[in-house]
């Protein structure tokens, strides 16, 4: 733990407090703060700050609902199960730099399936990577289909840890089969769905590949993300001092998110599951 | 025979002294080079060859790099950056040389390459290799801008920014093509190269070249930012191309849905293969330029680096050499289409006769135009990129959009003490 985070994380912070760009020869020359500041007035910073956190929870939100409609769909026994399961996994399984190329190609206008589609049903070209108002959904869109099936395995271990008993002592009490979803499953899934959350939160807020790949972060710079950005100073700019500043604050952004979840769910009280 | 036995060790042990000491002196120096991979390819002949003239003394490796420019820059940065990088020299992109030479990993190749060798470059080659005054470079293959428009859509290419408009909306209107004008609009670096030819066309430069001052708050800057962003609004190119980077742009071309082109000179041999709707029927020429300014072709082209601290930096230095050779040259552009640099090429009965076009990539080589020279050039262009995407997809004010751009680059500038 020391090595792999608290090392990286004291060098960040030192880091943040130095000018060490190509205009100090790549030395670190210390600033007092100066990029700490130029953070603060950074309307960029702050926008991908808004665009990373958006793009996370409404990813992270539909892959959760739309795992657990795939997960209960899973569980259930019929015919050619198996081979459903193992292609529902294969999202996950392409690296995400290929899956991004293949939906920029889906994306692309006029060429791509979806101007196809949209042309022979009569509408006008959408250009969905072309509208800074509505690309990020795209990025949203790319992000779900790879990773949903993540979420999927994971529920579907979680359903399968809940004994068949239980809904047959249900039945037996006069319960009925949708009432068993809200009084059994989803109580007993509560923990994973949690964990999954978690996961895919701690991704999601990272995101670079993905977007990289898409969109470049444009247009206009609508989908840059926090990562994205960091790595624009550092490789591109050669400005690590700031690029330090943008990472660390990025982290501390991400830490007030998940901290602030905690103590809701803590009072909520739908961690007590995970408890017991 | 403890004397005979003593004296045998001695003997093998002298034996084995000279013998070590004999391959390390006729050890051939190992020189490294990183490209990116279709490079390695196109020189893997030429590689075979150096290395058999050399044999003994010098053998030459090539590190096969990733394709892409942004992932081959971020691998050898971080190899450079981690102090001793496993090559000699690297291939480097026109716009990162200033930015190596100010984080001091590079050697000047001045001691290497004179006055006469730079003087045997074609015009545009001769551009993008210096750094106050050092050689810092030695250009690959030439790469400029160029515009490719259809034979059979108009008798002669438009010269000026108003005519581009108009036969593209003429053409239009009367369905003989579905797109006009087809360019390179992604919030990316192929933004700005696009940028650069069309504010020549205007009579602007990003950077005032005698104050080293940005120059978006000029008449030339406004009209070009009004000029790119009507282009979408009228019609004259699909809003699309605010996504396009080269493939999109050469893919709508190609198939015939264009009449006109802004792209690199790789696209020519795209386009007269056997898979190209438009084989036999594309032009070459040069951006256009409204009467009074002058055109401009972006400068691209990649070109070897020395490294600063490389311990084998004569035979790299060969090596480089024989790599760029006139022959070199010449193997390559018959084979793989890469445009020479030196400048007697382009007269070569046999390569005029392989490709019709090198007297046009001569004319646009000799128009060839730098992005600013300046290690902070990532962070302009950067700059620039996001103000024209925003132009181009939101309809964001074009006068304001300059006005931004104009005070956020003199800020950058201004931070890095580049303008007093």
């Amino acid at each position: 733990m020391a090595m792999v985070f608290g090392w990286p994380m004291l060098r960040y912070s030192w880091l943040s407090m130095h000018a060490s760009s190509v205009l100090t020869g790549l030395e670190p020359v210390s600033n007092q703060g100066a990029n700490w500041i130029r953070l603060l007035e950074d309307a960029r910073f702050w926008q991908d700050a808004v665009q990373t956190l958006r793009f996370a929870a409404l990813s992270v939100g539909l892959e959760i609902v739309l795992a657990l409609a795939m997960a209960l769909l899973l569980d259930q026994s019929w015919r050619g199960r198996g081979v459903v399961r193992a292609l529902s996994l294969l999202p996950w399984a392409l690296p995400t730099t290929m899956m991004a190329l293949g939906w920029r190609w889906i994306f692309n206008t006029p060429y791509g399936p979806l101007e196809q589609m949209a042309q022979s049903a009569g509408l006008s070209p959408l250009n969905l990577l072309s509208n800074p108002d509505w690309t990020w959904l795209a990025t949203v869109i790319a992000d779900v289909w790879k990773t949903t099936p993540f979420i999927t395995l994971l529920l579907l271990a979680g359903l399968q840890t809940i004994p068949d008993d239980l809904y047959s002592a249900f039945r037996l009490e006069g319960g009925k089969t949708r009432q068993a979803l809200t009084a059994i499953t989803l109580p007993l899934l509560t923990p994973y769905i949690l964990i999954g959350i978690l996961f895919r939160t701690a991704q999601a807020a990272g995101v670079f590949d993905l977007i990289q790949v898409l969109t470049g972060g444009g247009p206009a710079g609508s989908t840059e993300s926090i990562a994205q950005y960091a790595y624009l100073n550092a490789m591109r700019f050669l400005d690590f001092g700031y690029s330090a500043t943008v990472m660390l604050a990025g982290f501390v952004l991400l830490s007030l998110v998940i901290f602030t979840a905690a103590v809701l769910l803590q009072i909520s009280g739908l961690l007590r599951p995970l408890k017991s | 025979m403890p004397l005979m036995r003593r004296l045998l060790l001695m003997l093998m042990g002298l034996l084995l002294a000279v013998s070590i000491g004999w391959s390390s002196v006729h050890r051939p120096e190992q020189v490294t080079i990183l490209m990116p991979a279709p490079f390695v390819d196109a020189t893997a002949d030429q590689v075979k060859r150096f290395n058999a003239e050399n044999n003994g003394r010098i053998a030459l490796n090539v590190i096969r790099g990733p394709r892409d420019t942004e992932s081959i820059s971020d691998l050898a940065i971080s190899s450079l950056l981690l102090g001793t990088p496993p090559f000699d020299a690297l291939l480097v992109d026109v716009t990162w040389l200033p930015k190596y030479v100010a984080a001091d990993w590079l050697q000047p190749l001045d001691p290497w390459f004179d006055s006469d060798d730079i003087e045997s470059l074609v015009a545009g080659a001769q551009l993008g290799n210096n750094v106050d005054g050092a050689l810092y470079r030695w250009p690959f293959g030439a790469d400029v801008g160029l515009l490719y428009w259809r034979k059979d859509l108009m008798p002669e290419p438009p010269q000026t920014a108003e005519e581009l408009v108009q036969i593209a909306q003429n053409l239009r209107a009367e369905g003989r093509v579905k797109e006009g004008f087809v360019w390179q609009g992604r919030q990316y670096e192929g933004l700005s190269c696009n940028f650069v030819e069309f504010l020549s066309a205007f009579g602007g430069t990003w950077l005032d070249p005698e104050t080293g001052q940005p120059t978006f708050d000029s008449e030339a800057a406004r009209l070009t930012a009004h000029w790119m962003q009507q282009l979408i609004t009228q019609g004259t190119s699909p809003l699309a191309v605010s996504n396009y980077s080269e493939p999109e742009t050469l893919q709508a071309f190609k198939s015939g849905d264009a009449a006109l082109m802004r792209n690199w000179p790789y696209a020519w041999a795209e386009l007269q293969s056997e898979s190209s709707a438009v084989k036999g029927r594309v032009g070459v020429s040069t951006m256009v330029a409204q009467p009074g300014a002058s055109p401009a072709a972006t400068l691209g082209s990649w070109g070897f680096s020395l490294l600063r601290g490389s311990p084998h930096q004569q035979a790299t230095a060969e090596a480089i050499r024989a790599l760029t050779s006139p022959d070199a040259q010449r193997d390559r552009f018959l084979r793989q289409g890469y445009t020479p640099t030196h400048a007697a090429l382009f007269h070569d009965p046999e390569l005029l006769e392989a490709s019709p076009v090198l007297p046009q990539l001569e004319e646009a080589l000799s128009i060839a135009e730098p992005r600013p020279i300046t290690p902070l050039y990532a962070q302009m262009s950067d700059l620039l990129q996001r103000q024209l995407s925003g132009l181009l997809t939101e309809k964001r004010d074009p006068d304001q959009a300059m006005d931004q751009l104009q005070g956020a680059t003199l800020t950058l500038l201004r931070s890095a003490g580049g303008v007093s």
